[in-house]
């Protein structure tokens, strides 16, 4: 057990690209925790798809022994993820620490996620460090940045660290950081054991792998411990830290992180954020334990080309074992059949656990159109959350609809606040305040519908700002909003997978707009086919697919049967994957383009 | 019985179609997509050379025998009269013209003269598909055609006087500019030159093609669908008061004077492919040769063959072909034939979409043979998917076995 005045719990929070993957590769290495030979690039990052995205989903961790005057601690890292959907990872990640190293690239400077991140740091009550990052590079200004870091975060910019993960300057400096200023967990080594489940992970061969942070006292191999607010106990078959592989210890003691096998078969047995005790002389100090993670975002996934309903369920089902933070429950739509309604933490996370579904569980899924969660006061005064169109009631009984608000700071270089103003207006947006970081850079924060910033919001905010803005956001509440359901019918039909809600006063431009789109899916049939956006029975826009009068090859000899055949038998598979309604034949891309803005 | 020389169930056949590629041209037409290049100052003499060895290898060695030949390209007649005539004779010595009922040879406006026309007539030849696709200049211009409307008359008298009775006319609408007035105007010319069969092919825009570029490019604005409909509309009209009968989506003849060798095509009979890109589809099994000239020469050099792709004709296959082929016809898709091919009787693997594409008015059939009504002749396409994509065979029924 290591004495708890040379341990040090800490985690870096950055904007994304800030090099705060490189950093840790760098801190791992230099720590001789990983050999340089054996250092893939950003060690961390374990999952594939983080990779490929650049971010860090799935919190990961490691344990540094470091040697400073003479003494040799233990630094406990704990990555977190960079992006705003995860923000209920980041605090959970958090929890687990005393110290966070806010990092900031010295050429960039504070972005929206640094805000974010730092505040969620902050709530936390972390001790903070300010590390300028990327002084290497020719461009950096690491004074003007610390000085900008002050006045944004409030963090002292005199005890600013200057680094670059690059060549490892100022690492030393770090470290020495990391161990005066943070201060060493507090907690009884000899007390009743509490210990907090930040993390966990299946592992196919040794069942859940938890990740913990201990308060108080000790346990090790053979423990029977208590998951308290499951109320189930188990015996501890290993205890251990990960360097960054799991690797096993005698025991874990107050104040470390590290993380326990008890031959736990599935994750919905774990509860993050649960206290571990002994069975034998449990703590009476149960900790709060977390908020379940808010889903903001909704959607259907229906089983796409070559995928059964029960495939996709089981892909799904397997997912959700390894990553709790979506949920799902079946529903069932007229022109799309059987499917899954899901509600996810942002945008991001929707994209991510699609591929994952779609890579892992090797399923072809298809998505509709993404929906945020709105709340029904009825005329009862019952209130009521709904996640999609098609759960609202008749409208006779409802009192008042409310939309999610969110509060979002955008960074952006000061010319282009007009802009960012105008986008923001058009998105119902109300301003909060507007500060200037330096003459050149600007901090906006505004309140949102969450609606209205869902789909291209913040790829706007990227060309209005020559790619140099960044946005963050968070749930604010629900507020009253003048929203109506929109219905579309294609040839007098009623489509339920395309209704969606929105604010009267958009009903007209996005029905229009929807319509433009669906008449771009839809071939042309042998008849005329209306299609129709309406409000509460009323026809608010309107667009016809001409019927077709033509549609034959004028030439089919010997030399083009081959061709002609295969042009036929794609068609056929197009065919196949037509849903009809009303006569009319809808490809399934039409669910999840229309909604799909471009332009 | 009218399928001569084609057996039972996946059919052994003993006759066959010669098609002979000829892939040059005087100059590329901006709408074309066969494999041809301009002729130039080419030596043409060493891919003749090929073609004569690919005819000497493949025709005696497929065990058919030939029953129709169709020369086409390209331009077959723009090549040196020698070498023509050598091709002629290579074709003479390895066919039975005897039992050959009809010799086609494709040709262009103003590129057969009395020379060549006699050499054709004496070499067997007893049809020529003239390309005259249009009356009007400015059309013609547009195709990037070479010749003129007043290069027509001539040839087509040229032909004639050297003993050439059966003459197709190749007619083009849909083309940029044109109006159902030009359209009629060029029906009427043809007409009038008393050609027996004449083929009318709405204008289609090849991938890769110069006149596809000009679409994208917005250098070219099409012709509207409906005045496209409307075009075909008026074509089988017109023709018919001629005395055409329409009996192929876009060709039309005087009674008797059908295509043999297209027939064989569209009856999904046997065919010897010679020539680069050239395809054949005997003993159940579809080629393709290479389509470049110097690959083509190189190849039959080495081997007397020149395939790059080969495809088994299996049932399924089998299946989309006959839809895809007979349904362009008039007299439409062999309820018997196809049973005998397939071992399953059209009606019963079609049940569900012939109900309802007869419902909307494009389909219809009786105890001989499932065809598609004049409305349904216009959207073929759809309804040829329509029929694939919903029939048993699409999902999980297996087809009863048959013995091959
Ligand atoms: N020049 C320089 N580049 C860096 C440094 N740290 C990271 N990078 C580069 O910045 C990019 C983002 O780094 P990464 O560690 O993935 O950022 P993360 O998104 O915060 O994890 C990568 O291309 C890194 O190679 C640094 O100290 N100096
Ligand atoms: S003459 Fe015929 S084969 Fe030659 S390029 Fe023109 S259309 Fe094509």
């Amino acid at each position: 057990m290591t004495d708890l005045r040379l341990i040090r719990n800490f985690s870096i929070v950055a904007h994304i690209d800030h090099g705060k993957s490189t950093l840790a590769d760098r801190i791992l290495e230099s720590t001789g925790v990983v050999a340089r030979r054996d250092m893939r690039e950003q060690f961390l990052d374990d999952m594939d798809l983080e990779r490929e995205m650049g971010i860090t989903i799935k919190a990961n961790r490691c344990t540094c022994p470091y040697t400073y005057k003479g003494e040799t601690y233990m630094l406990n890292l704990i990555d977190t993820p960079g992006h705003v959907d995860f923000h209920y990872e980041v605090s959970r990640a958090l929890a687990a620490c005393e110290g966070v190293l806010v990092l900031v690239d010295a050429t960039q400077g504070v972005q929206a996620q640094t805000v974010a991140n730092a505040y969620a740091a902050l709530e936390v009550g972390c001790d903070m460090i300010l590390v300028i990052n990327k002084i290497d590079l020719p461009a950096a200004r690491p004074e003007d940045i610390a000085l900008e870091a002050e006045q944004v975060l409030g963090l002292d910019s005199s005890g600013a660290i200057f680094t670059s993960g690059k060549t490892g300057l100022g690492l030393d400096e770090l470290f020495a950081a990391i161990i005066e200023k943070i201060r060493p967990p507090a907690g009884d080594p000899d007390g009743k054991l509490k210990a907090l489940i930040y993390d966990a992970k299946p592992d196919v061969h040794r069942g859940v792998i938890c990740h913990t942070r201990v308060y108080d006292g000790s346990f090790k191999r053979g423990d029977k411990i208590e998951l308290m607010a499951a109320g189930r106990d188990y015996i501890i078959t290993e205890v251990g830290k990960c360097r960054p592989k799991p690797t096993a210890a005698e025991v874990l003691g107050a104040g470390e992180v590290g993380y326990f096998l008890a031959g736990i078969k599935t994750i919905a047995d774990v509860s993050i954020g649960d206290t571990v005790t002994l069975s034998s002389d449990p703590t009476d100090q149960r900790m709060p334990g977390y908020q379940p993670p808010q889903q903001m975002v909704f959607c259907d996934f229906y089983p796409g080309i070559g995928t059964t309903t029960d495939q996709l369920r089981e892909a799904m089902e397997k997912l959700w074992l390894n990553d709790s933070s979506f949920t799902y429950s079946t529903v069932g739509s007229d022109a799309l059949g059987i499917g899954f309604r899901c509600g996810f933490l942002g945008l991001l996370h929707m994209r991510i656990i699609q591929e994952r579904l779609e890579r892992e569980g090797n399923v072809s899924v298809v998505q509709t159109a993404p929906t945020v969660t709105y709340e029904i006061l009825l005329t009862d005064g019952a209130t009521q959350k709904i996640e999609s169109p098609s759960e609202l009631p008749d409208i006779s009984g409802v009192e008042e609809i409310r939309e999610p608000f969110v509060t979002a700071q955008m960074i952006v270089p000061a010319d282009s606040v007009g802009q960012i103003m105008q986008l923001s207006m058009e998105r119902r947006g109300r301003q909060v305040k507007t500060e200037y970081l330096s003459s050149t850079r600007v901090m906006m924060t505004y309140d949102f519908p969450l609606a209205e910033i869902l789909y291209d919001f913040y790829d706007k905010l990227k060309s209005c700002t020559k790619g140099y803005g960044t946005a963050d956001y968070h749930l604010k509440n629900y507020e009253v909003g003048d929203m109506v359901k929109m219905d579309i019918l294609v040839n007098g039909m009623p489509v339920d997978a395309l209704s969606v809600i929105v604010h009267r006063d958009k009903a007209a431009y996005r029905g229009r707009r929807l319509l433009e789109r669906l008449k771009k899916e839809i071939d042309r049939h042998q008849f005329e086919i209306p299609l129709q956006a309406a409000v509460g029975g009323k026809i608010i826009a309107r667009e016809t697919i001409k019927a077709f009068r033509k549609d034959v090859t004028a030439k089919c000899y010997g030399g083009d049967i081959t061709r002609k055949r295969k042009l036929l038998e794609k068609q056929k598979e197009g065919k196949k994957r037509m849903r009809t309604v009303g006569n009319v034949s809808i490809p399934q891309e039409a669910f999840m383009s229309i909604l799909d803005p471009e332009d | 019985m009218p399928h001569a020389g084609q057996s039972t169930s996946l059919g052994i056949a003993s006759r066959a179609g010669l098609y002979v590629h000829v892939p040059f041209c005087d100059s590329k037409c901006g709408y074309c997509d066969f494999y041809s290049v301009a002729i130039k100052d080419r030596d043409t003499s060493p891919l003749i050379d090929a073609l004569i060895r690919e005819i000497g290898v493949r025709v005696p060695d497929s065990g058919y025998e030939i029953q129709t030949i169709f020369f086409g390209g390209g331009t077959p007649t723009v090549i040196p009269i020698e070498q023509l005539g050598a091709l002629l004779a290579a074709t003479r010595d390895a066919v039975d013209l005897s039992k050959v009922v009809e010799f086609t040879v494709e040709a262009n406006p103003a590129t057969v003269n009395d020379a060549k026309a006699e050499l054709l007539v004496r070499s067997g030849v007893t049809r020529v598909s003239m390309g005259a696709q249009s009356f009007i200049p400015s059309e013609l211009a547009s195709l990037e055609r070479l010749h003129s409307p007043d290069d027509i008359p001539p040839s087509v008298a040229t032909l004639r006087r050297h003993g050439i009775k059966q003459l197709n006319l190749d007619l083009i609408f849909g083309v940029p500019g044109q109006t159902l007035d030009t359209w009629r105007e060029s029906l009427r010319r043809a007409i009038e030159l008393k050609p027996n069969h004449i083929a009318c092919y709405g204008l289609t825009y090849e991938p890769g093609t110069r006149l596809t570029a000009q679409r994208e490019t917005g250098r070219l604005q099409s012709c509207d669908e409906d005045l496209e409909a409307e075009m075909f509309e008026c074509t089988v009209e017109v023709l018919a008061a001629a005395g055409f009968h329409q009996y192929e989506i876009s060709n039309f003849a005087k009674p008797g004077c059908e295509c043999r060798h297209n027939l064989l095509y569209w009856r999904n009979e046997p065919y010897i492919g010679i020539g680069p890109s050239a395809a054949g589809c005997i003993h159940n099994r579809r080629y393709k040769n290479v389509s470049d000239i110097g690959g083509y020469v190189r190849m039959i050099g080495a081997s007397g063959l020149a395939e790059i792709e080969s495809e088994a004709i299996d049932r399924e296959t089998l299946i989309h072909e006959l839809v895809l082929m007979q349904l362009r016809l008039n007299e439409g898709l062999d309820l018997r034939l196809f049973r005998e091919r397939t071992g399953v009787d059209p009606r019963e693997l079609f049940a569900e979409p012939l109900g309802q594409l007869s419902s909307s008015g494009l389909i219809e059939w009786d105890d001989a043979a499932i065809r598609l009504t004049r409305r349904g002749r216009l959207l073929a396409n759809h309804v040829m998917a329509e029929l694939v994509a919903g029939s048993a065979v699409s999902g999980d029924v297996a087809l009863p076995v048959i013995a091959a």
